[in-house]
């Protein structure tokens, strides 16, 4: 069981969290104020943590600064408010961390925190399998069984990604983010037409889904085992 | 309170300073005045000595005791020293009691005391002269000079007739300007107060152009209009957001309350949380959509500006949007004839292009075309996105770029209505330009001018 840090000086927030969580099997420890989170970081040795960017008595980039420099990797989620995204926290992201901007649907923290959890190994092989799929990294080739899948450029990109991230739920956010390179929300539901046409070439008639849309959340490319 | 301050004020002590100097120049000027006419007057009473000695001297001995009587004589004044002595020293003739003690003889005029022989008319400094004649009497002429002390008193007197009125006259002009400049920083100071507590409408008061005060109080005014537009535009805005924040916020509330009383199941409970947080959303689109469009207008140049290949993203946003433009039966398609690179954000740009491929393909009815060109003009370069949608009046053209303007016609269509202020103030970031043609058809340019070197 996953043992998650929570920063957040907000009491009812931080409930909230800590409830959705817990229903989901993590267990979950609360701190009000950067100093103590910092202690608790320190003694309890967290899988994960979700710190709010503005805390009484120590910034949150603060806390995970000192703890970086103690050598201690712990992956950490950054609660930001609206409009106070600067480079300091683009940052993190590049650093294998991630933030999440105020106020966010609970199923996308969920989404991100289990990426954080489940870093993708950074395998050096040519080839990613899941289930009968299978990418060849070099010849930029997809095949299903013995299908041949043919993909363009960015359809392959994207299931590069949700590959590596197999049995995970990656939210809209997350894939434009990652696969679309996009800093901002576009308009029109960029992601669901591109994936519409990506499960219509993974999943063939007669075939298996593998592909499955999770209502309000966002995607999951499921092995099927 | 109001002395002290006046006392103080830089203008009364500048007409105090002024009234100074003023008094120690004509002082100055009568002591000159003075110097020279006293040097005058000395030096014409000494060649008139000089003269009549050395007339007296030539005469013949014998005629000169009648010549010093006579020389006394045509004196009305009084002014006249004259004296004839015998080598002993005794008075041959002449007013002259004795010769001078100080006066040395055979010299130049000189200034010394005169001894009469009228006591009772006192003893005067005279200039005087003295000389030993051939026959060894000595002779000395002489001339009072209270005259030029007389010169000295009237100078005084007009110095100081002068002088008050002028020295009055300063402080009364500097206290006059002193007070008028306090009357018109305390009408400001009023006005001021005024726009302070809240009255926008204020303005400085001000005369005739030419005047320093009024040309400040111009200024001033001028800054007070571009700020008063811009405070009632941001309070426009203020409205408008409050609008179209009001619109979901309401839906969501309606949906809420509802569901309260009527929703039976769970399903049909989650179906009214579904619309409500719907609803929310759209709340929060808004609002990002604002920060965003803050953000960006208040970010300057920034350094991270850099070269940007435009024919390769208009090829992804190409790449990006074709599956949806073919969803809705739209044609899509590229025209990039070269390679074209400009200065700028990547990202923004990248944003503010693919908002208006966004735009064109959700105006644009099924069957139509959207194009995106990149394009060379005179020293410019051109990203052109086009459509065959209805695209946007004449009269709409600057109506679009206001905040959350919604044409009539698109009232239906979802959206924020924030996408062109975005695009706009991306452009206007770059000092690049954009341009809307007037419909039908729907046509955008953003017109980058090449950056000159150096």
């Amino acid at each position: 069981m996953a043992k998650i840090l929570l920063i957040e000086d907000d009491g009812e927030t931080a409930e909230e969290i800590t409830a959705e969580l817990s229903d989901r099997g993590f267990e979950v420890e609360w701190s009000s104020n950067g100093v103590d989170g910092l202690d608790k970081a320190r003694s309890l040795r967290p899988d994960a943590m979700i710190v709010d960017r503005l805390l009484p008595g120590m910034d949150g980039l603060t806390v995970i600064e000192a703890l970086r420099k103690e050598q201690v990797r712990t992956p950490v989620l950054v609660l930001s408010a609206l409009g106070a995204v600067d480079d300091r926290v683009r940052g993190l992201r590049m650093g294998g961390d991630d933030y999440l901007t105020k106020p966010f649907a609970v199923v996308e923290l969920i989404a991100r925190i289990e990426a954080l959890l489940r870093r993708p190994v950074d395998n050096r092989e040519t080839t990613l399998r899941v289930g009968p799929v299978e990418l060849d990294l070099i010849q930029r080739t997809a095949t299903r069984g013995d299908r041949t899948i043919d993909l363009l450029p960015r359809e392959f990109r994207l299931l590069e990604y949700m590959m590596r991230r197999s049995d995970q739920l990656l939210t809209r956010a997350m894939l434009l983010e990652e696969v679309w390179n996009y800093k901002f929300v576009p308009a029109t539901n960029l992601v669901d037409v591109h994936m519409g046409r990506l499960r219509h070439k993974v999943d063939g008639p007669g075939e298996p889904a593998m592909i499955h849309n999770v209502r309000g959340a966002g995607f999951i490319l499921r092995s099927l085992s | 309170m109001l002395d002290v301050q006046f006392i103080r004020s830089n203008t009364f002590r500048w007409a105090l300073a002024v009234a100074a100097v003023l008094a120690a120049l004509v002082i100055g000027l009568f002591g000159f005045i003075y110097w020279k006419i006293d040097d005058y007057l000395i030096t014409r009473s000494d060649r008139m000595i000089l003269v009549q000695v050395d007339f007296i001297a030539l005469l013949p001995p014998e005629q000169r005791i009648t010549a010093v009587e006579d020389h006394l004589k045509e004196d009305s004044r009084g002014v006249q020293f004259a004296g004839l002595f015998d080598p002993k020293g005794g008075r041959l003739a002449g007013n002259l009691e004795r010769v001078p003690e100080q006066l040395r003889i055979d010299d130049p005029a000189q200034s010394v005391q005169a001894k009469r022989i009228r006591r009772d008319l006192g003893d005067p400094v005279i200039r005087a002269i003295g000389r030993h004649l051939s026959n060894g009497d000595t002779l000395v002429v002489g001339r009072n000079v209270d005259e030029t002390s007389e010169i000295s008193h009237v100078v005084g007197e007009a110095l100081a007739l002068g002088l008050l009125p002028a020295f009055c006259l300063c402080l009364i002009g500097g206290a006059w300007l002193s007070l008028r400049g306090q009357k018109r920083v305390d009408e400001v100071n009023q006005r001021v107060q005024r726009i302070i507590a809240g009255n926008l409408r204020e303005r400085l008061p001000h005369r005739d152009v030419d005047e320093p005060f009024s040309r400040l109080a111009v200024i001033v005014n001028g800054m007070l209009d571009e700020m008063e537009a811009m405070i009632n535009a941001l309070s426009g805005v203020g409205n408008d957001i409050a609008h179209d924040l009001r619109t979901p916020l309401t839906r969501a509330r309606l949906v809420l309350e509802r569901g309260r009383t009527n929703a039976g199941t769970l399903e049909q409970l989650q179906q009214i949380a579904d619309k409500a947080i719907a609803g929310i959303d759209q709340a929060l689109a808004i609002i990002t959509a604002l920060l965003r469009l803050a953000e960006i207008e208040n970010s300057r140049r920034s350094a991270a500006f850099g070269s940007v290949a435009l024919h390769e993203m208009l090829r992804e946003i190409c790449d990006v949007y074709e599956p949806i433009a073919e969803d809705k039966q739209i044609k899509l398609c590229a025209q990039i004839a070269e390679k074209l690179e400009v200065r700028g954000d990547r990202d923004l740009l990248f944003e503010a292009i693919a908002n208006l491929v966004d735009n064109a393909i959700k105006f644009t009815p099924a069957g139509g075309n959207v194009e995106i060109a990149l394009a060379r003009s005179d020293k410019e370069t051109v990203v052109r996105v086009s459509d065959t949608g209805p695209g946007i009046g004449q009269q709409e053209t600057e109506a679009v770029l206001r905040r959350f303007y919604r044409s009539d016609k698109i009232r239906n269509t979802p959206g924020v209505g924030l996408g062109l202020n975005l695009v706009s103030a991306i452009v206007k970031l770059h000092d690049f330009r954009l341009l809307i043609h007037p419909g039908p058809g729907g046509r955008m340019e953003i017109i980058c001018p090449d950056v000159r070197r150096g």
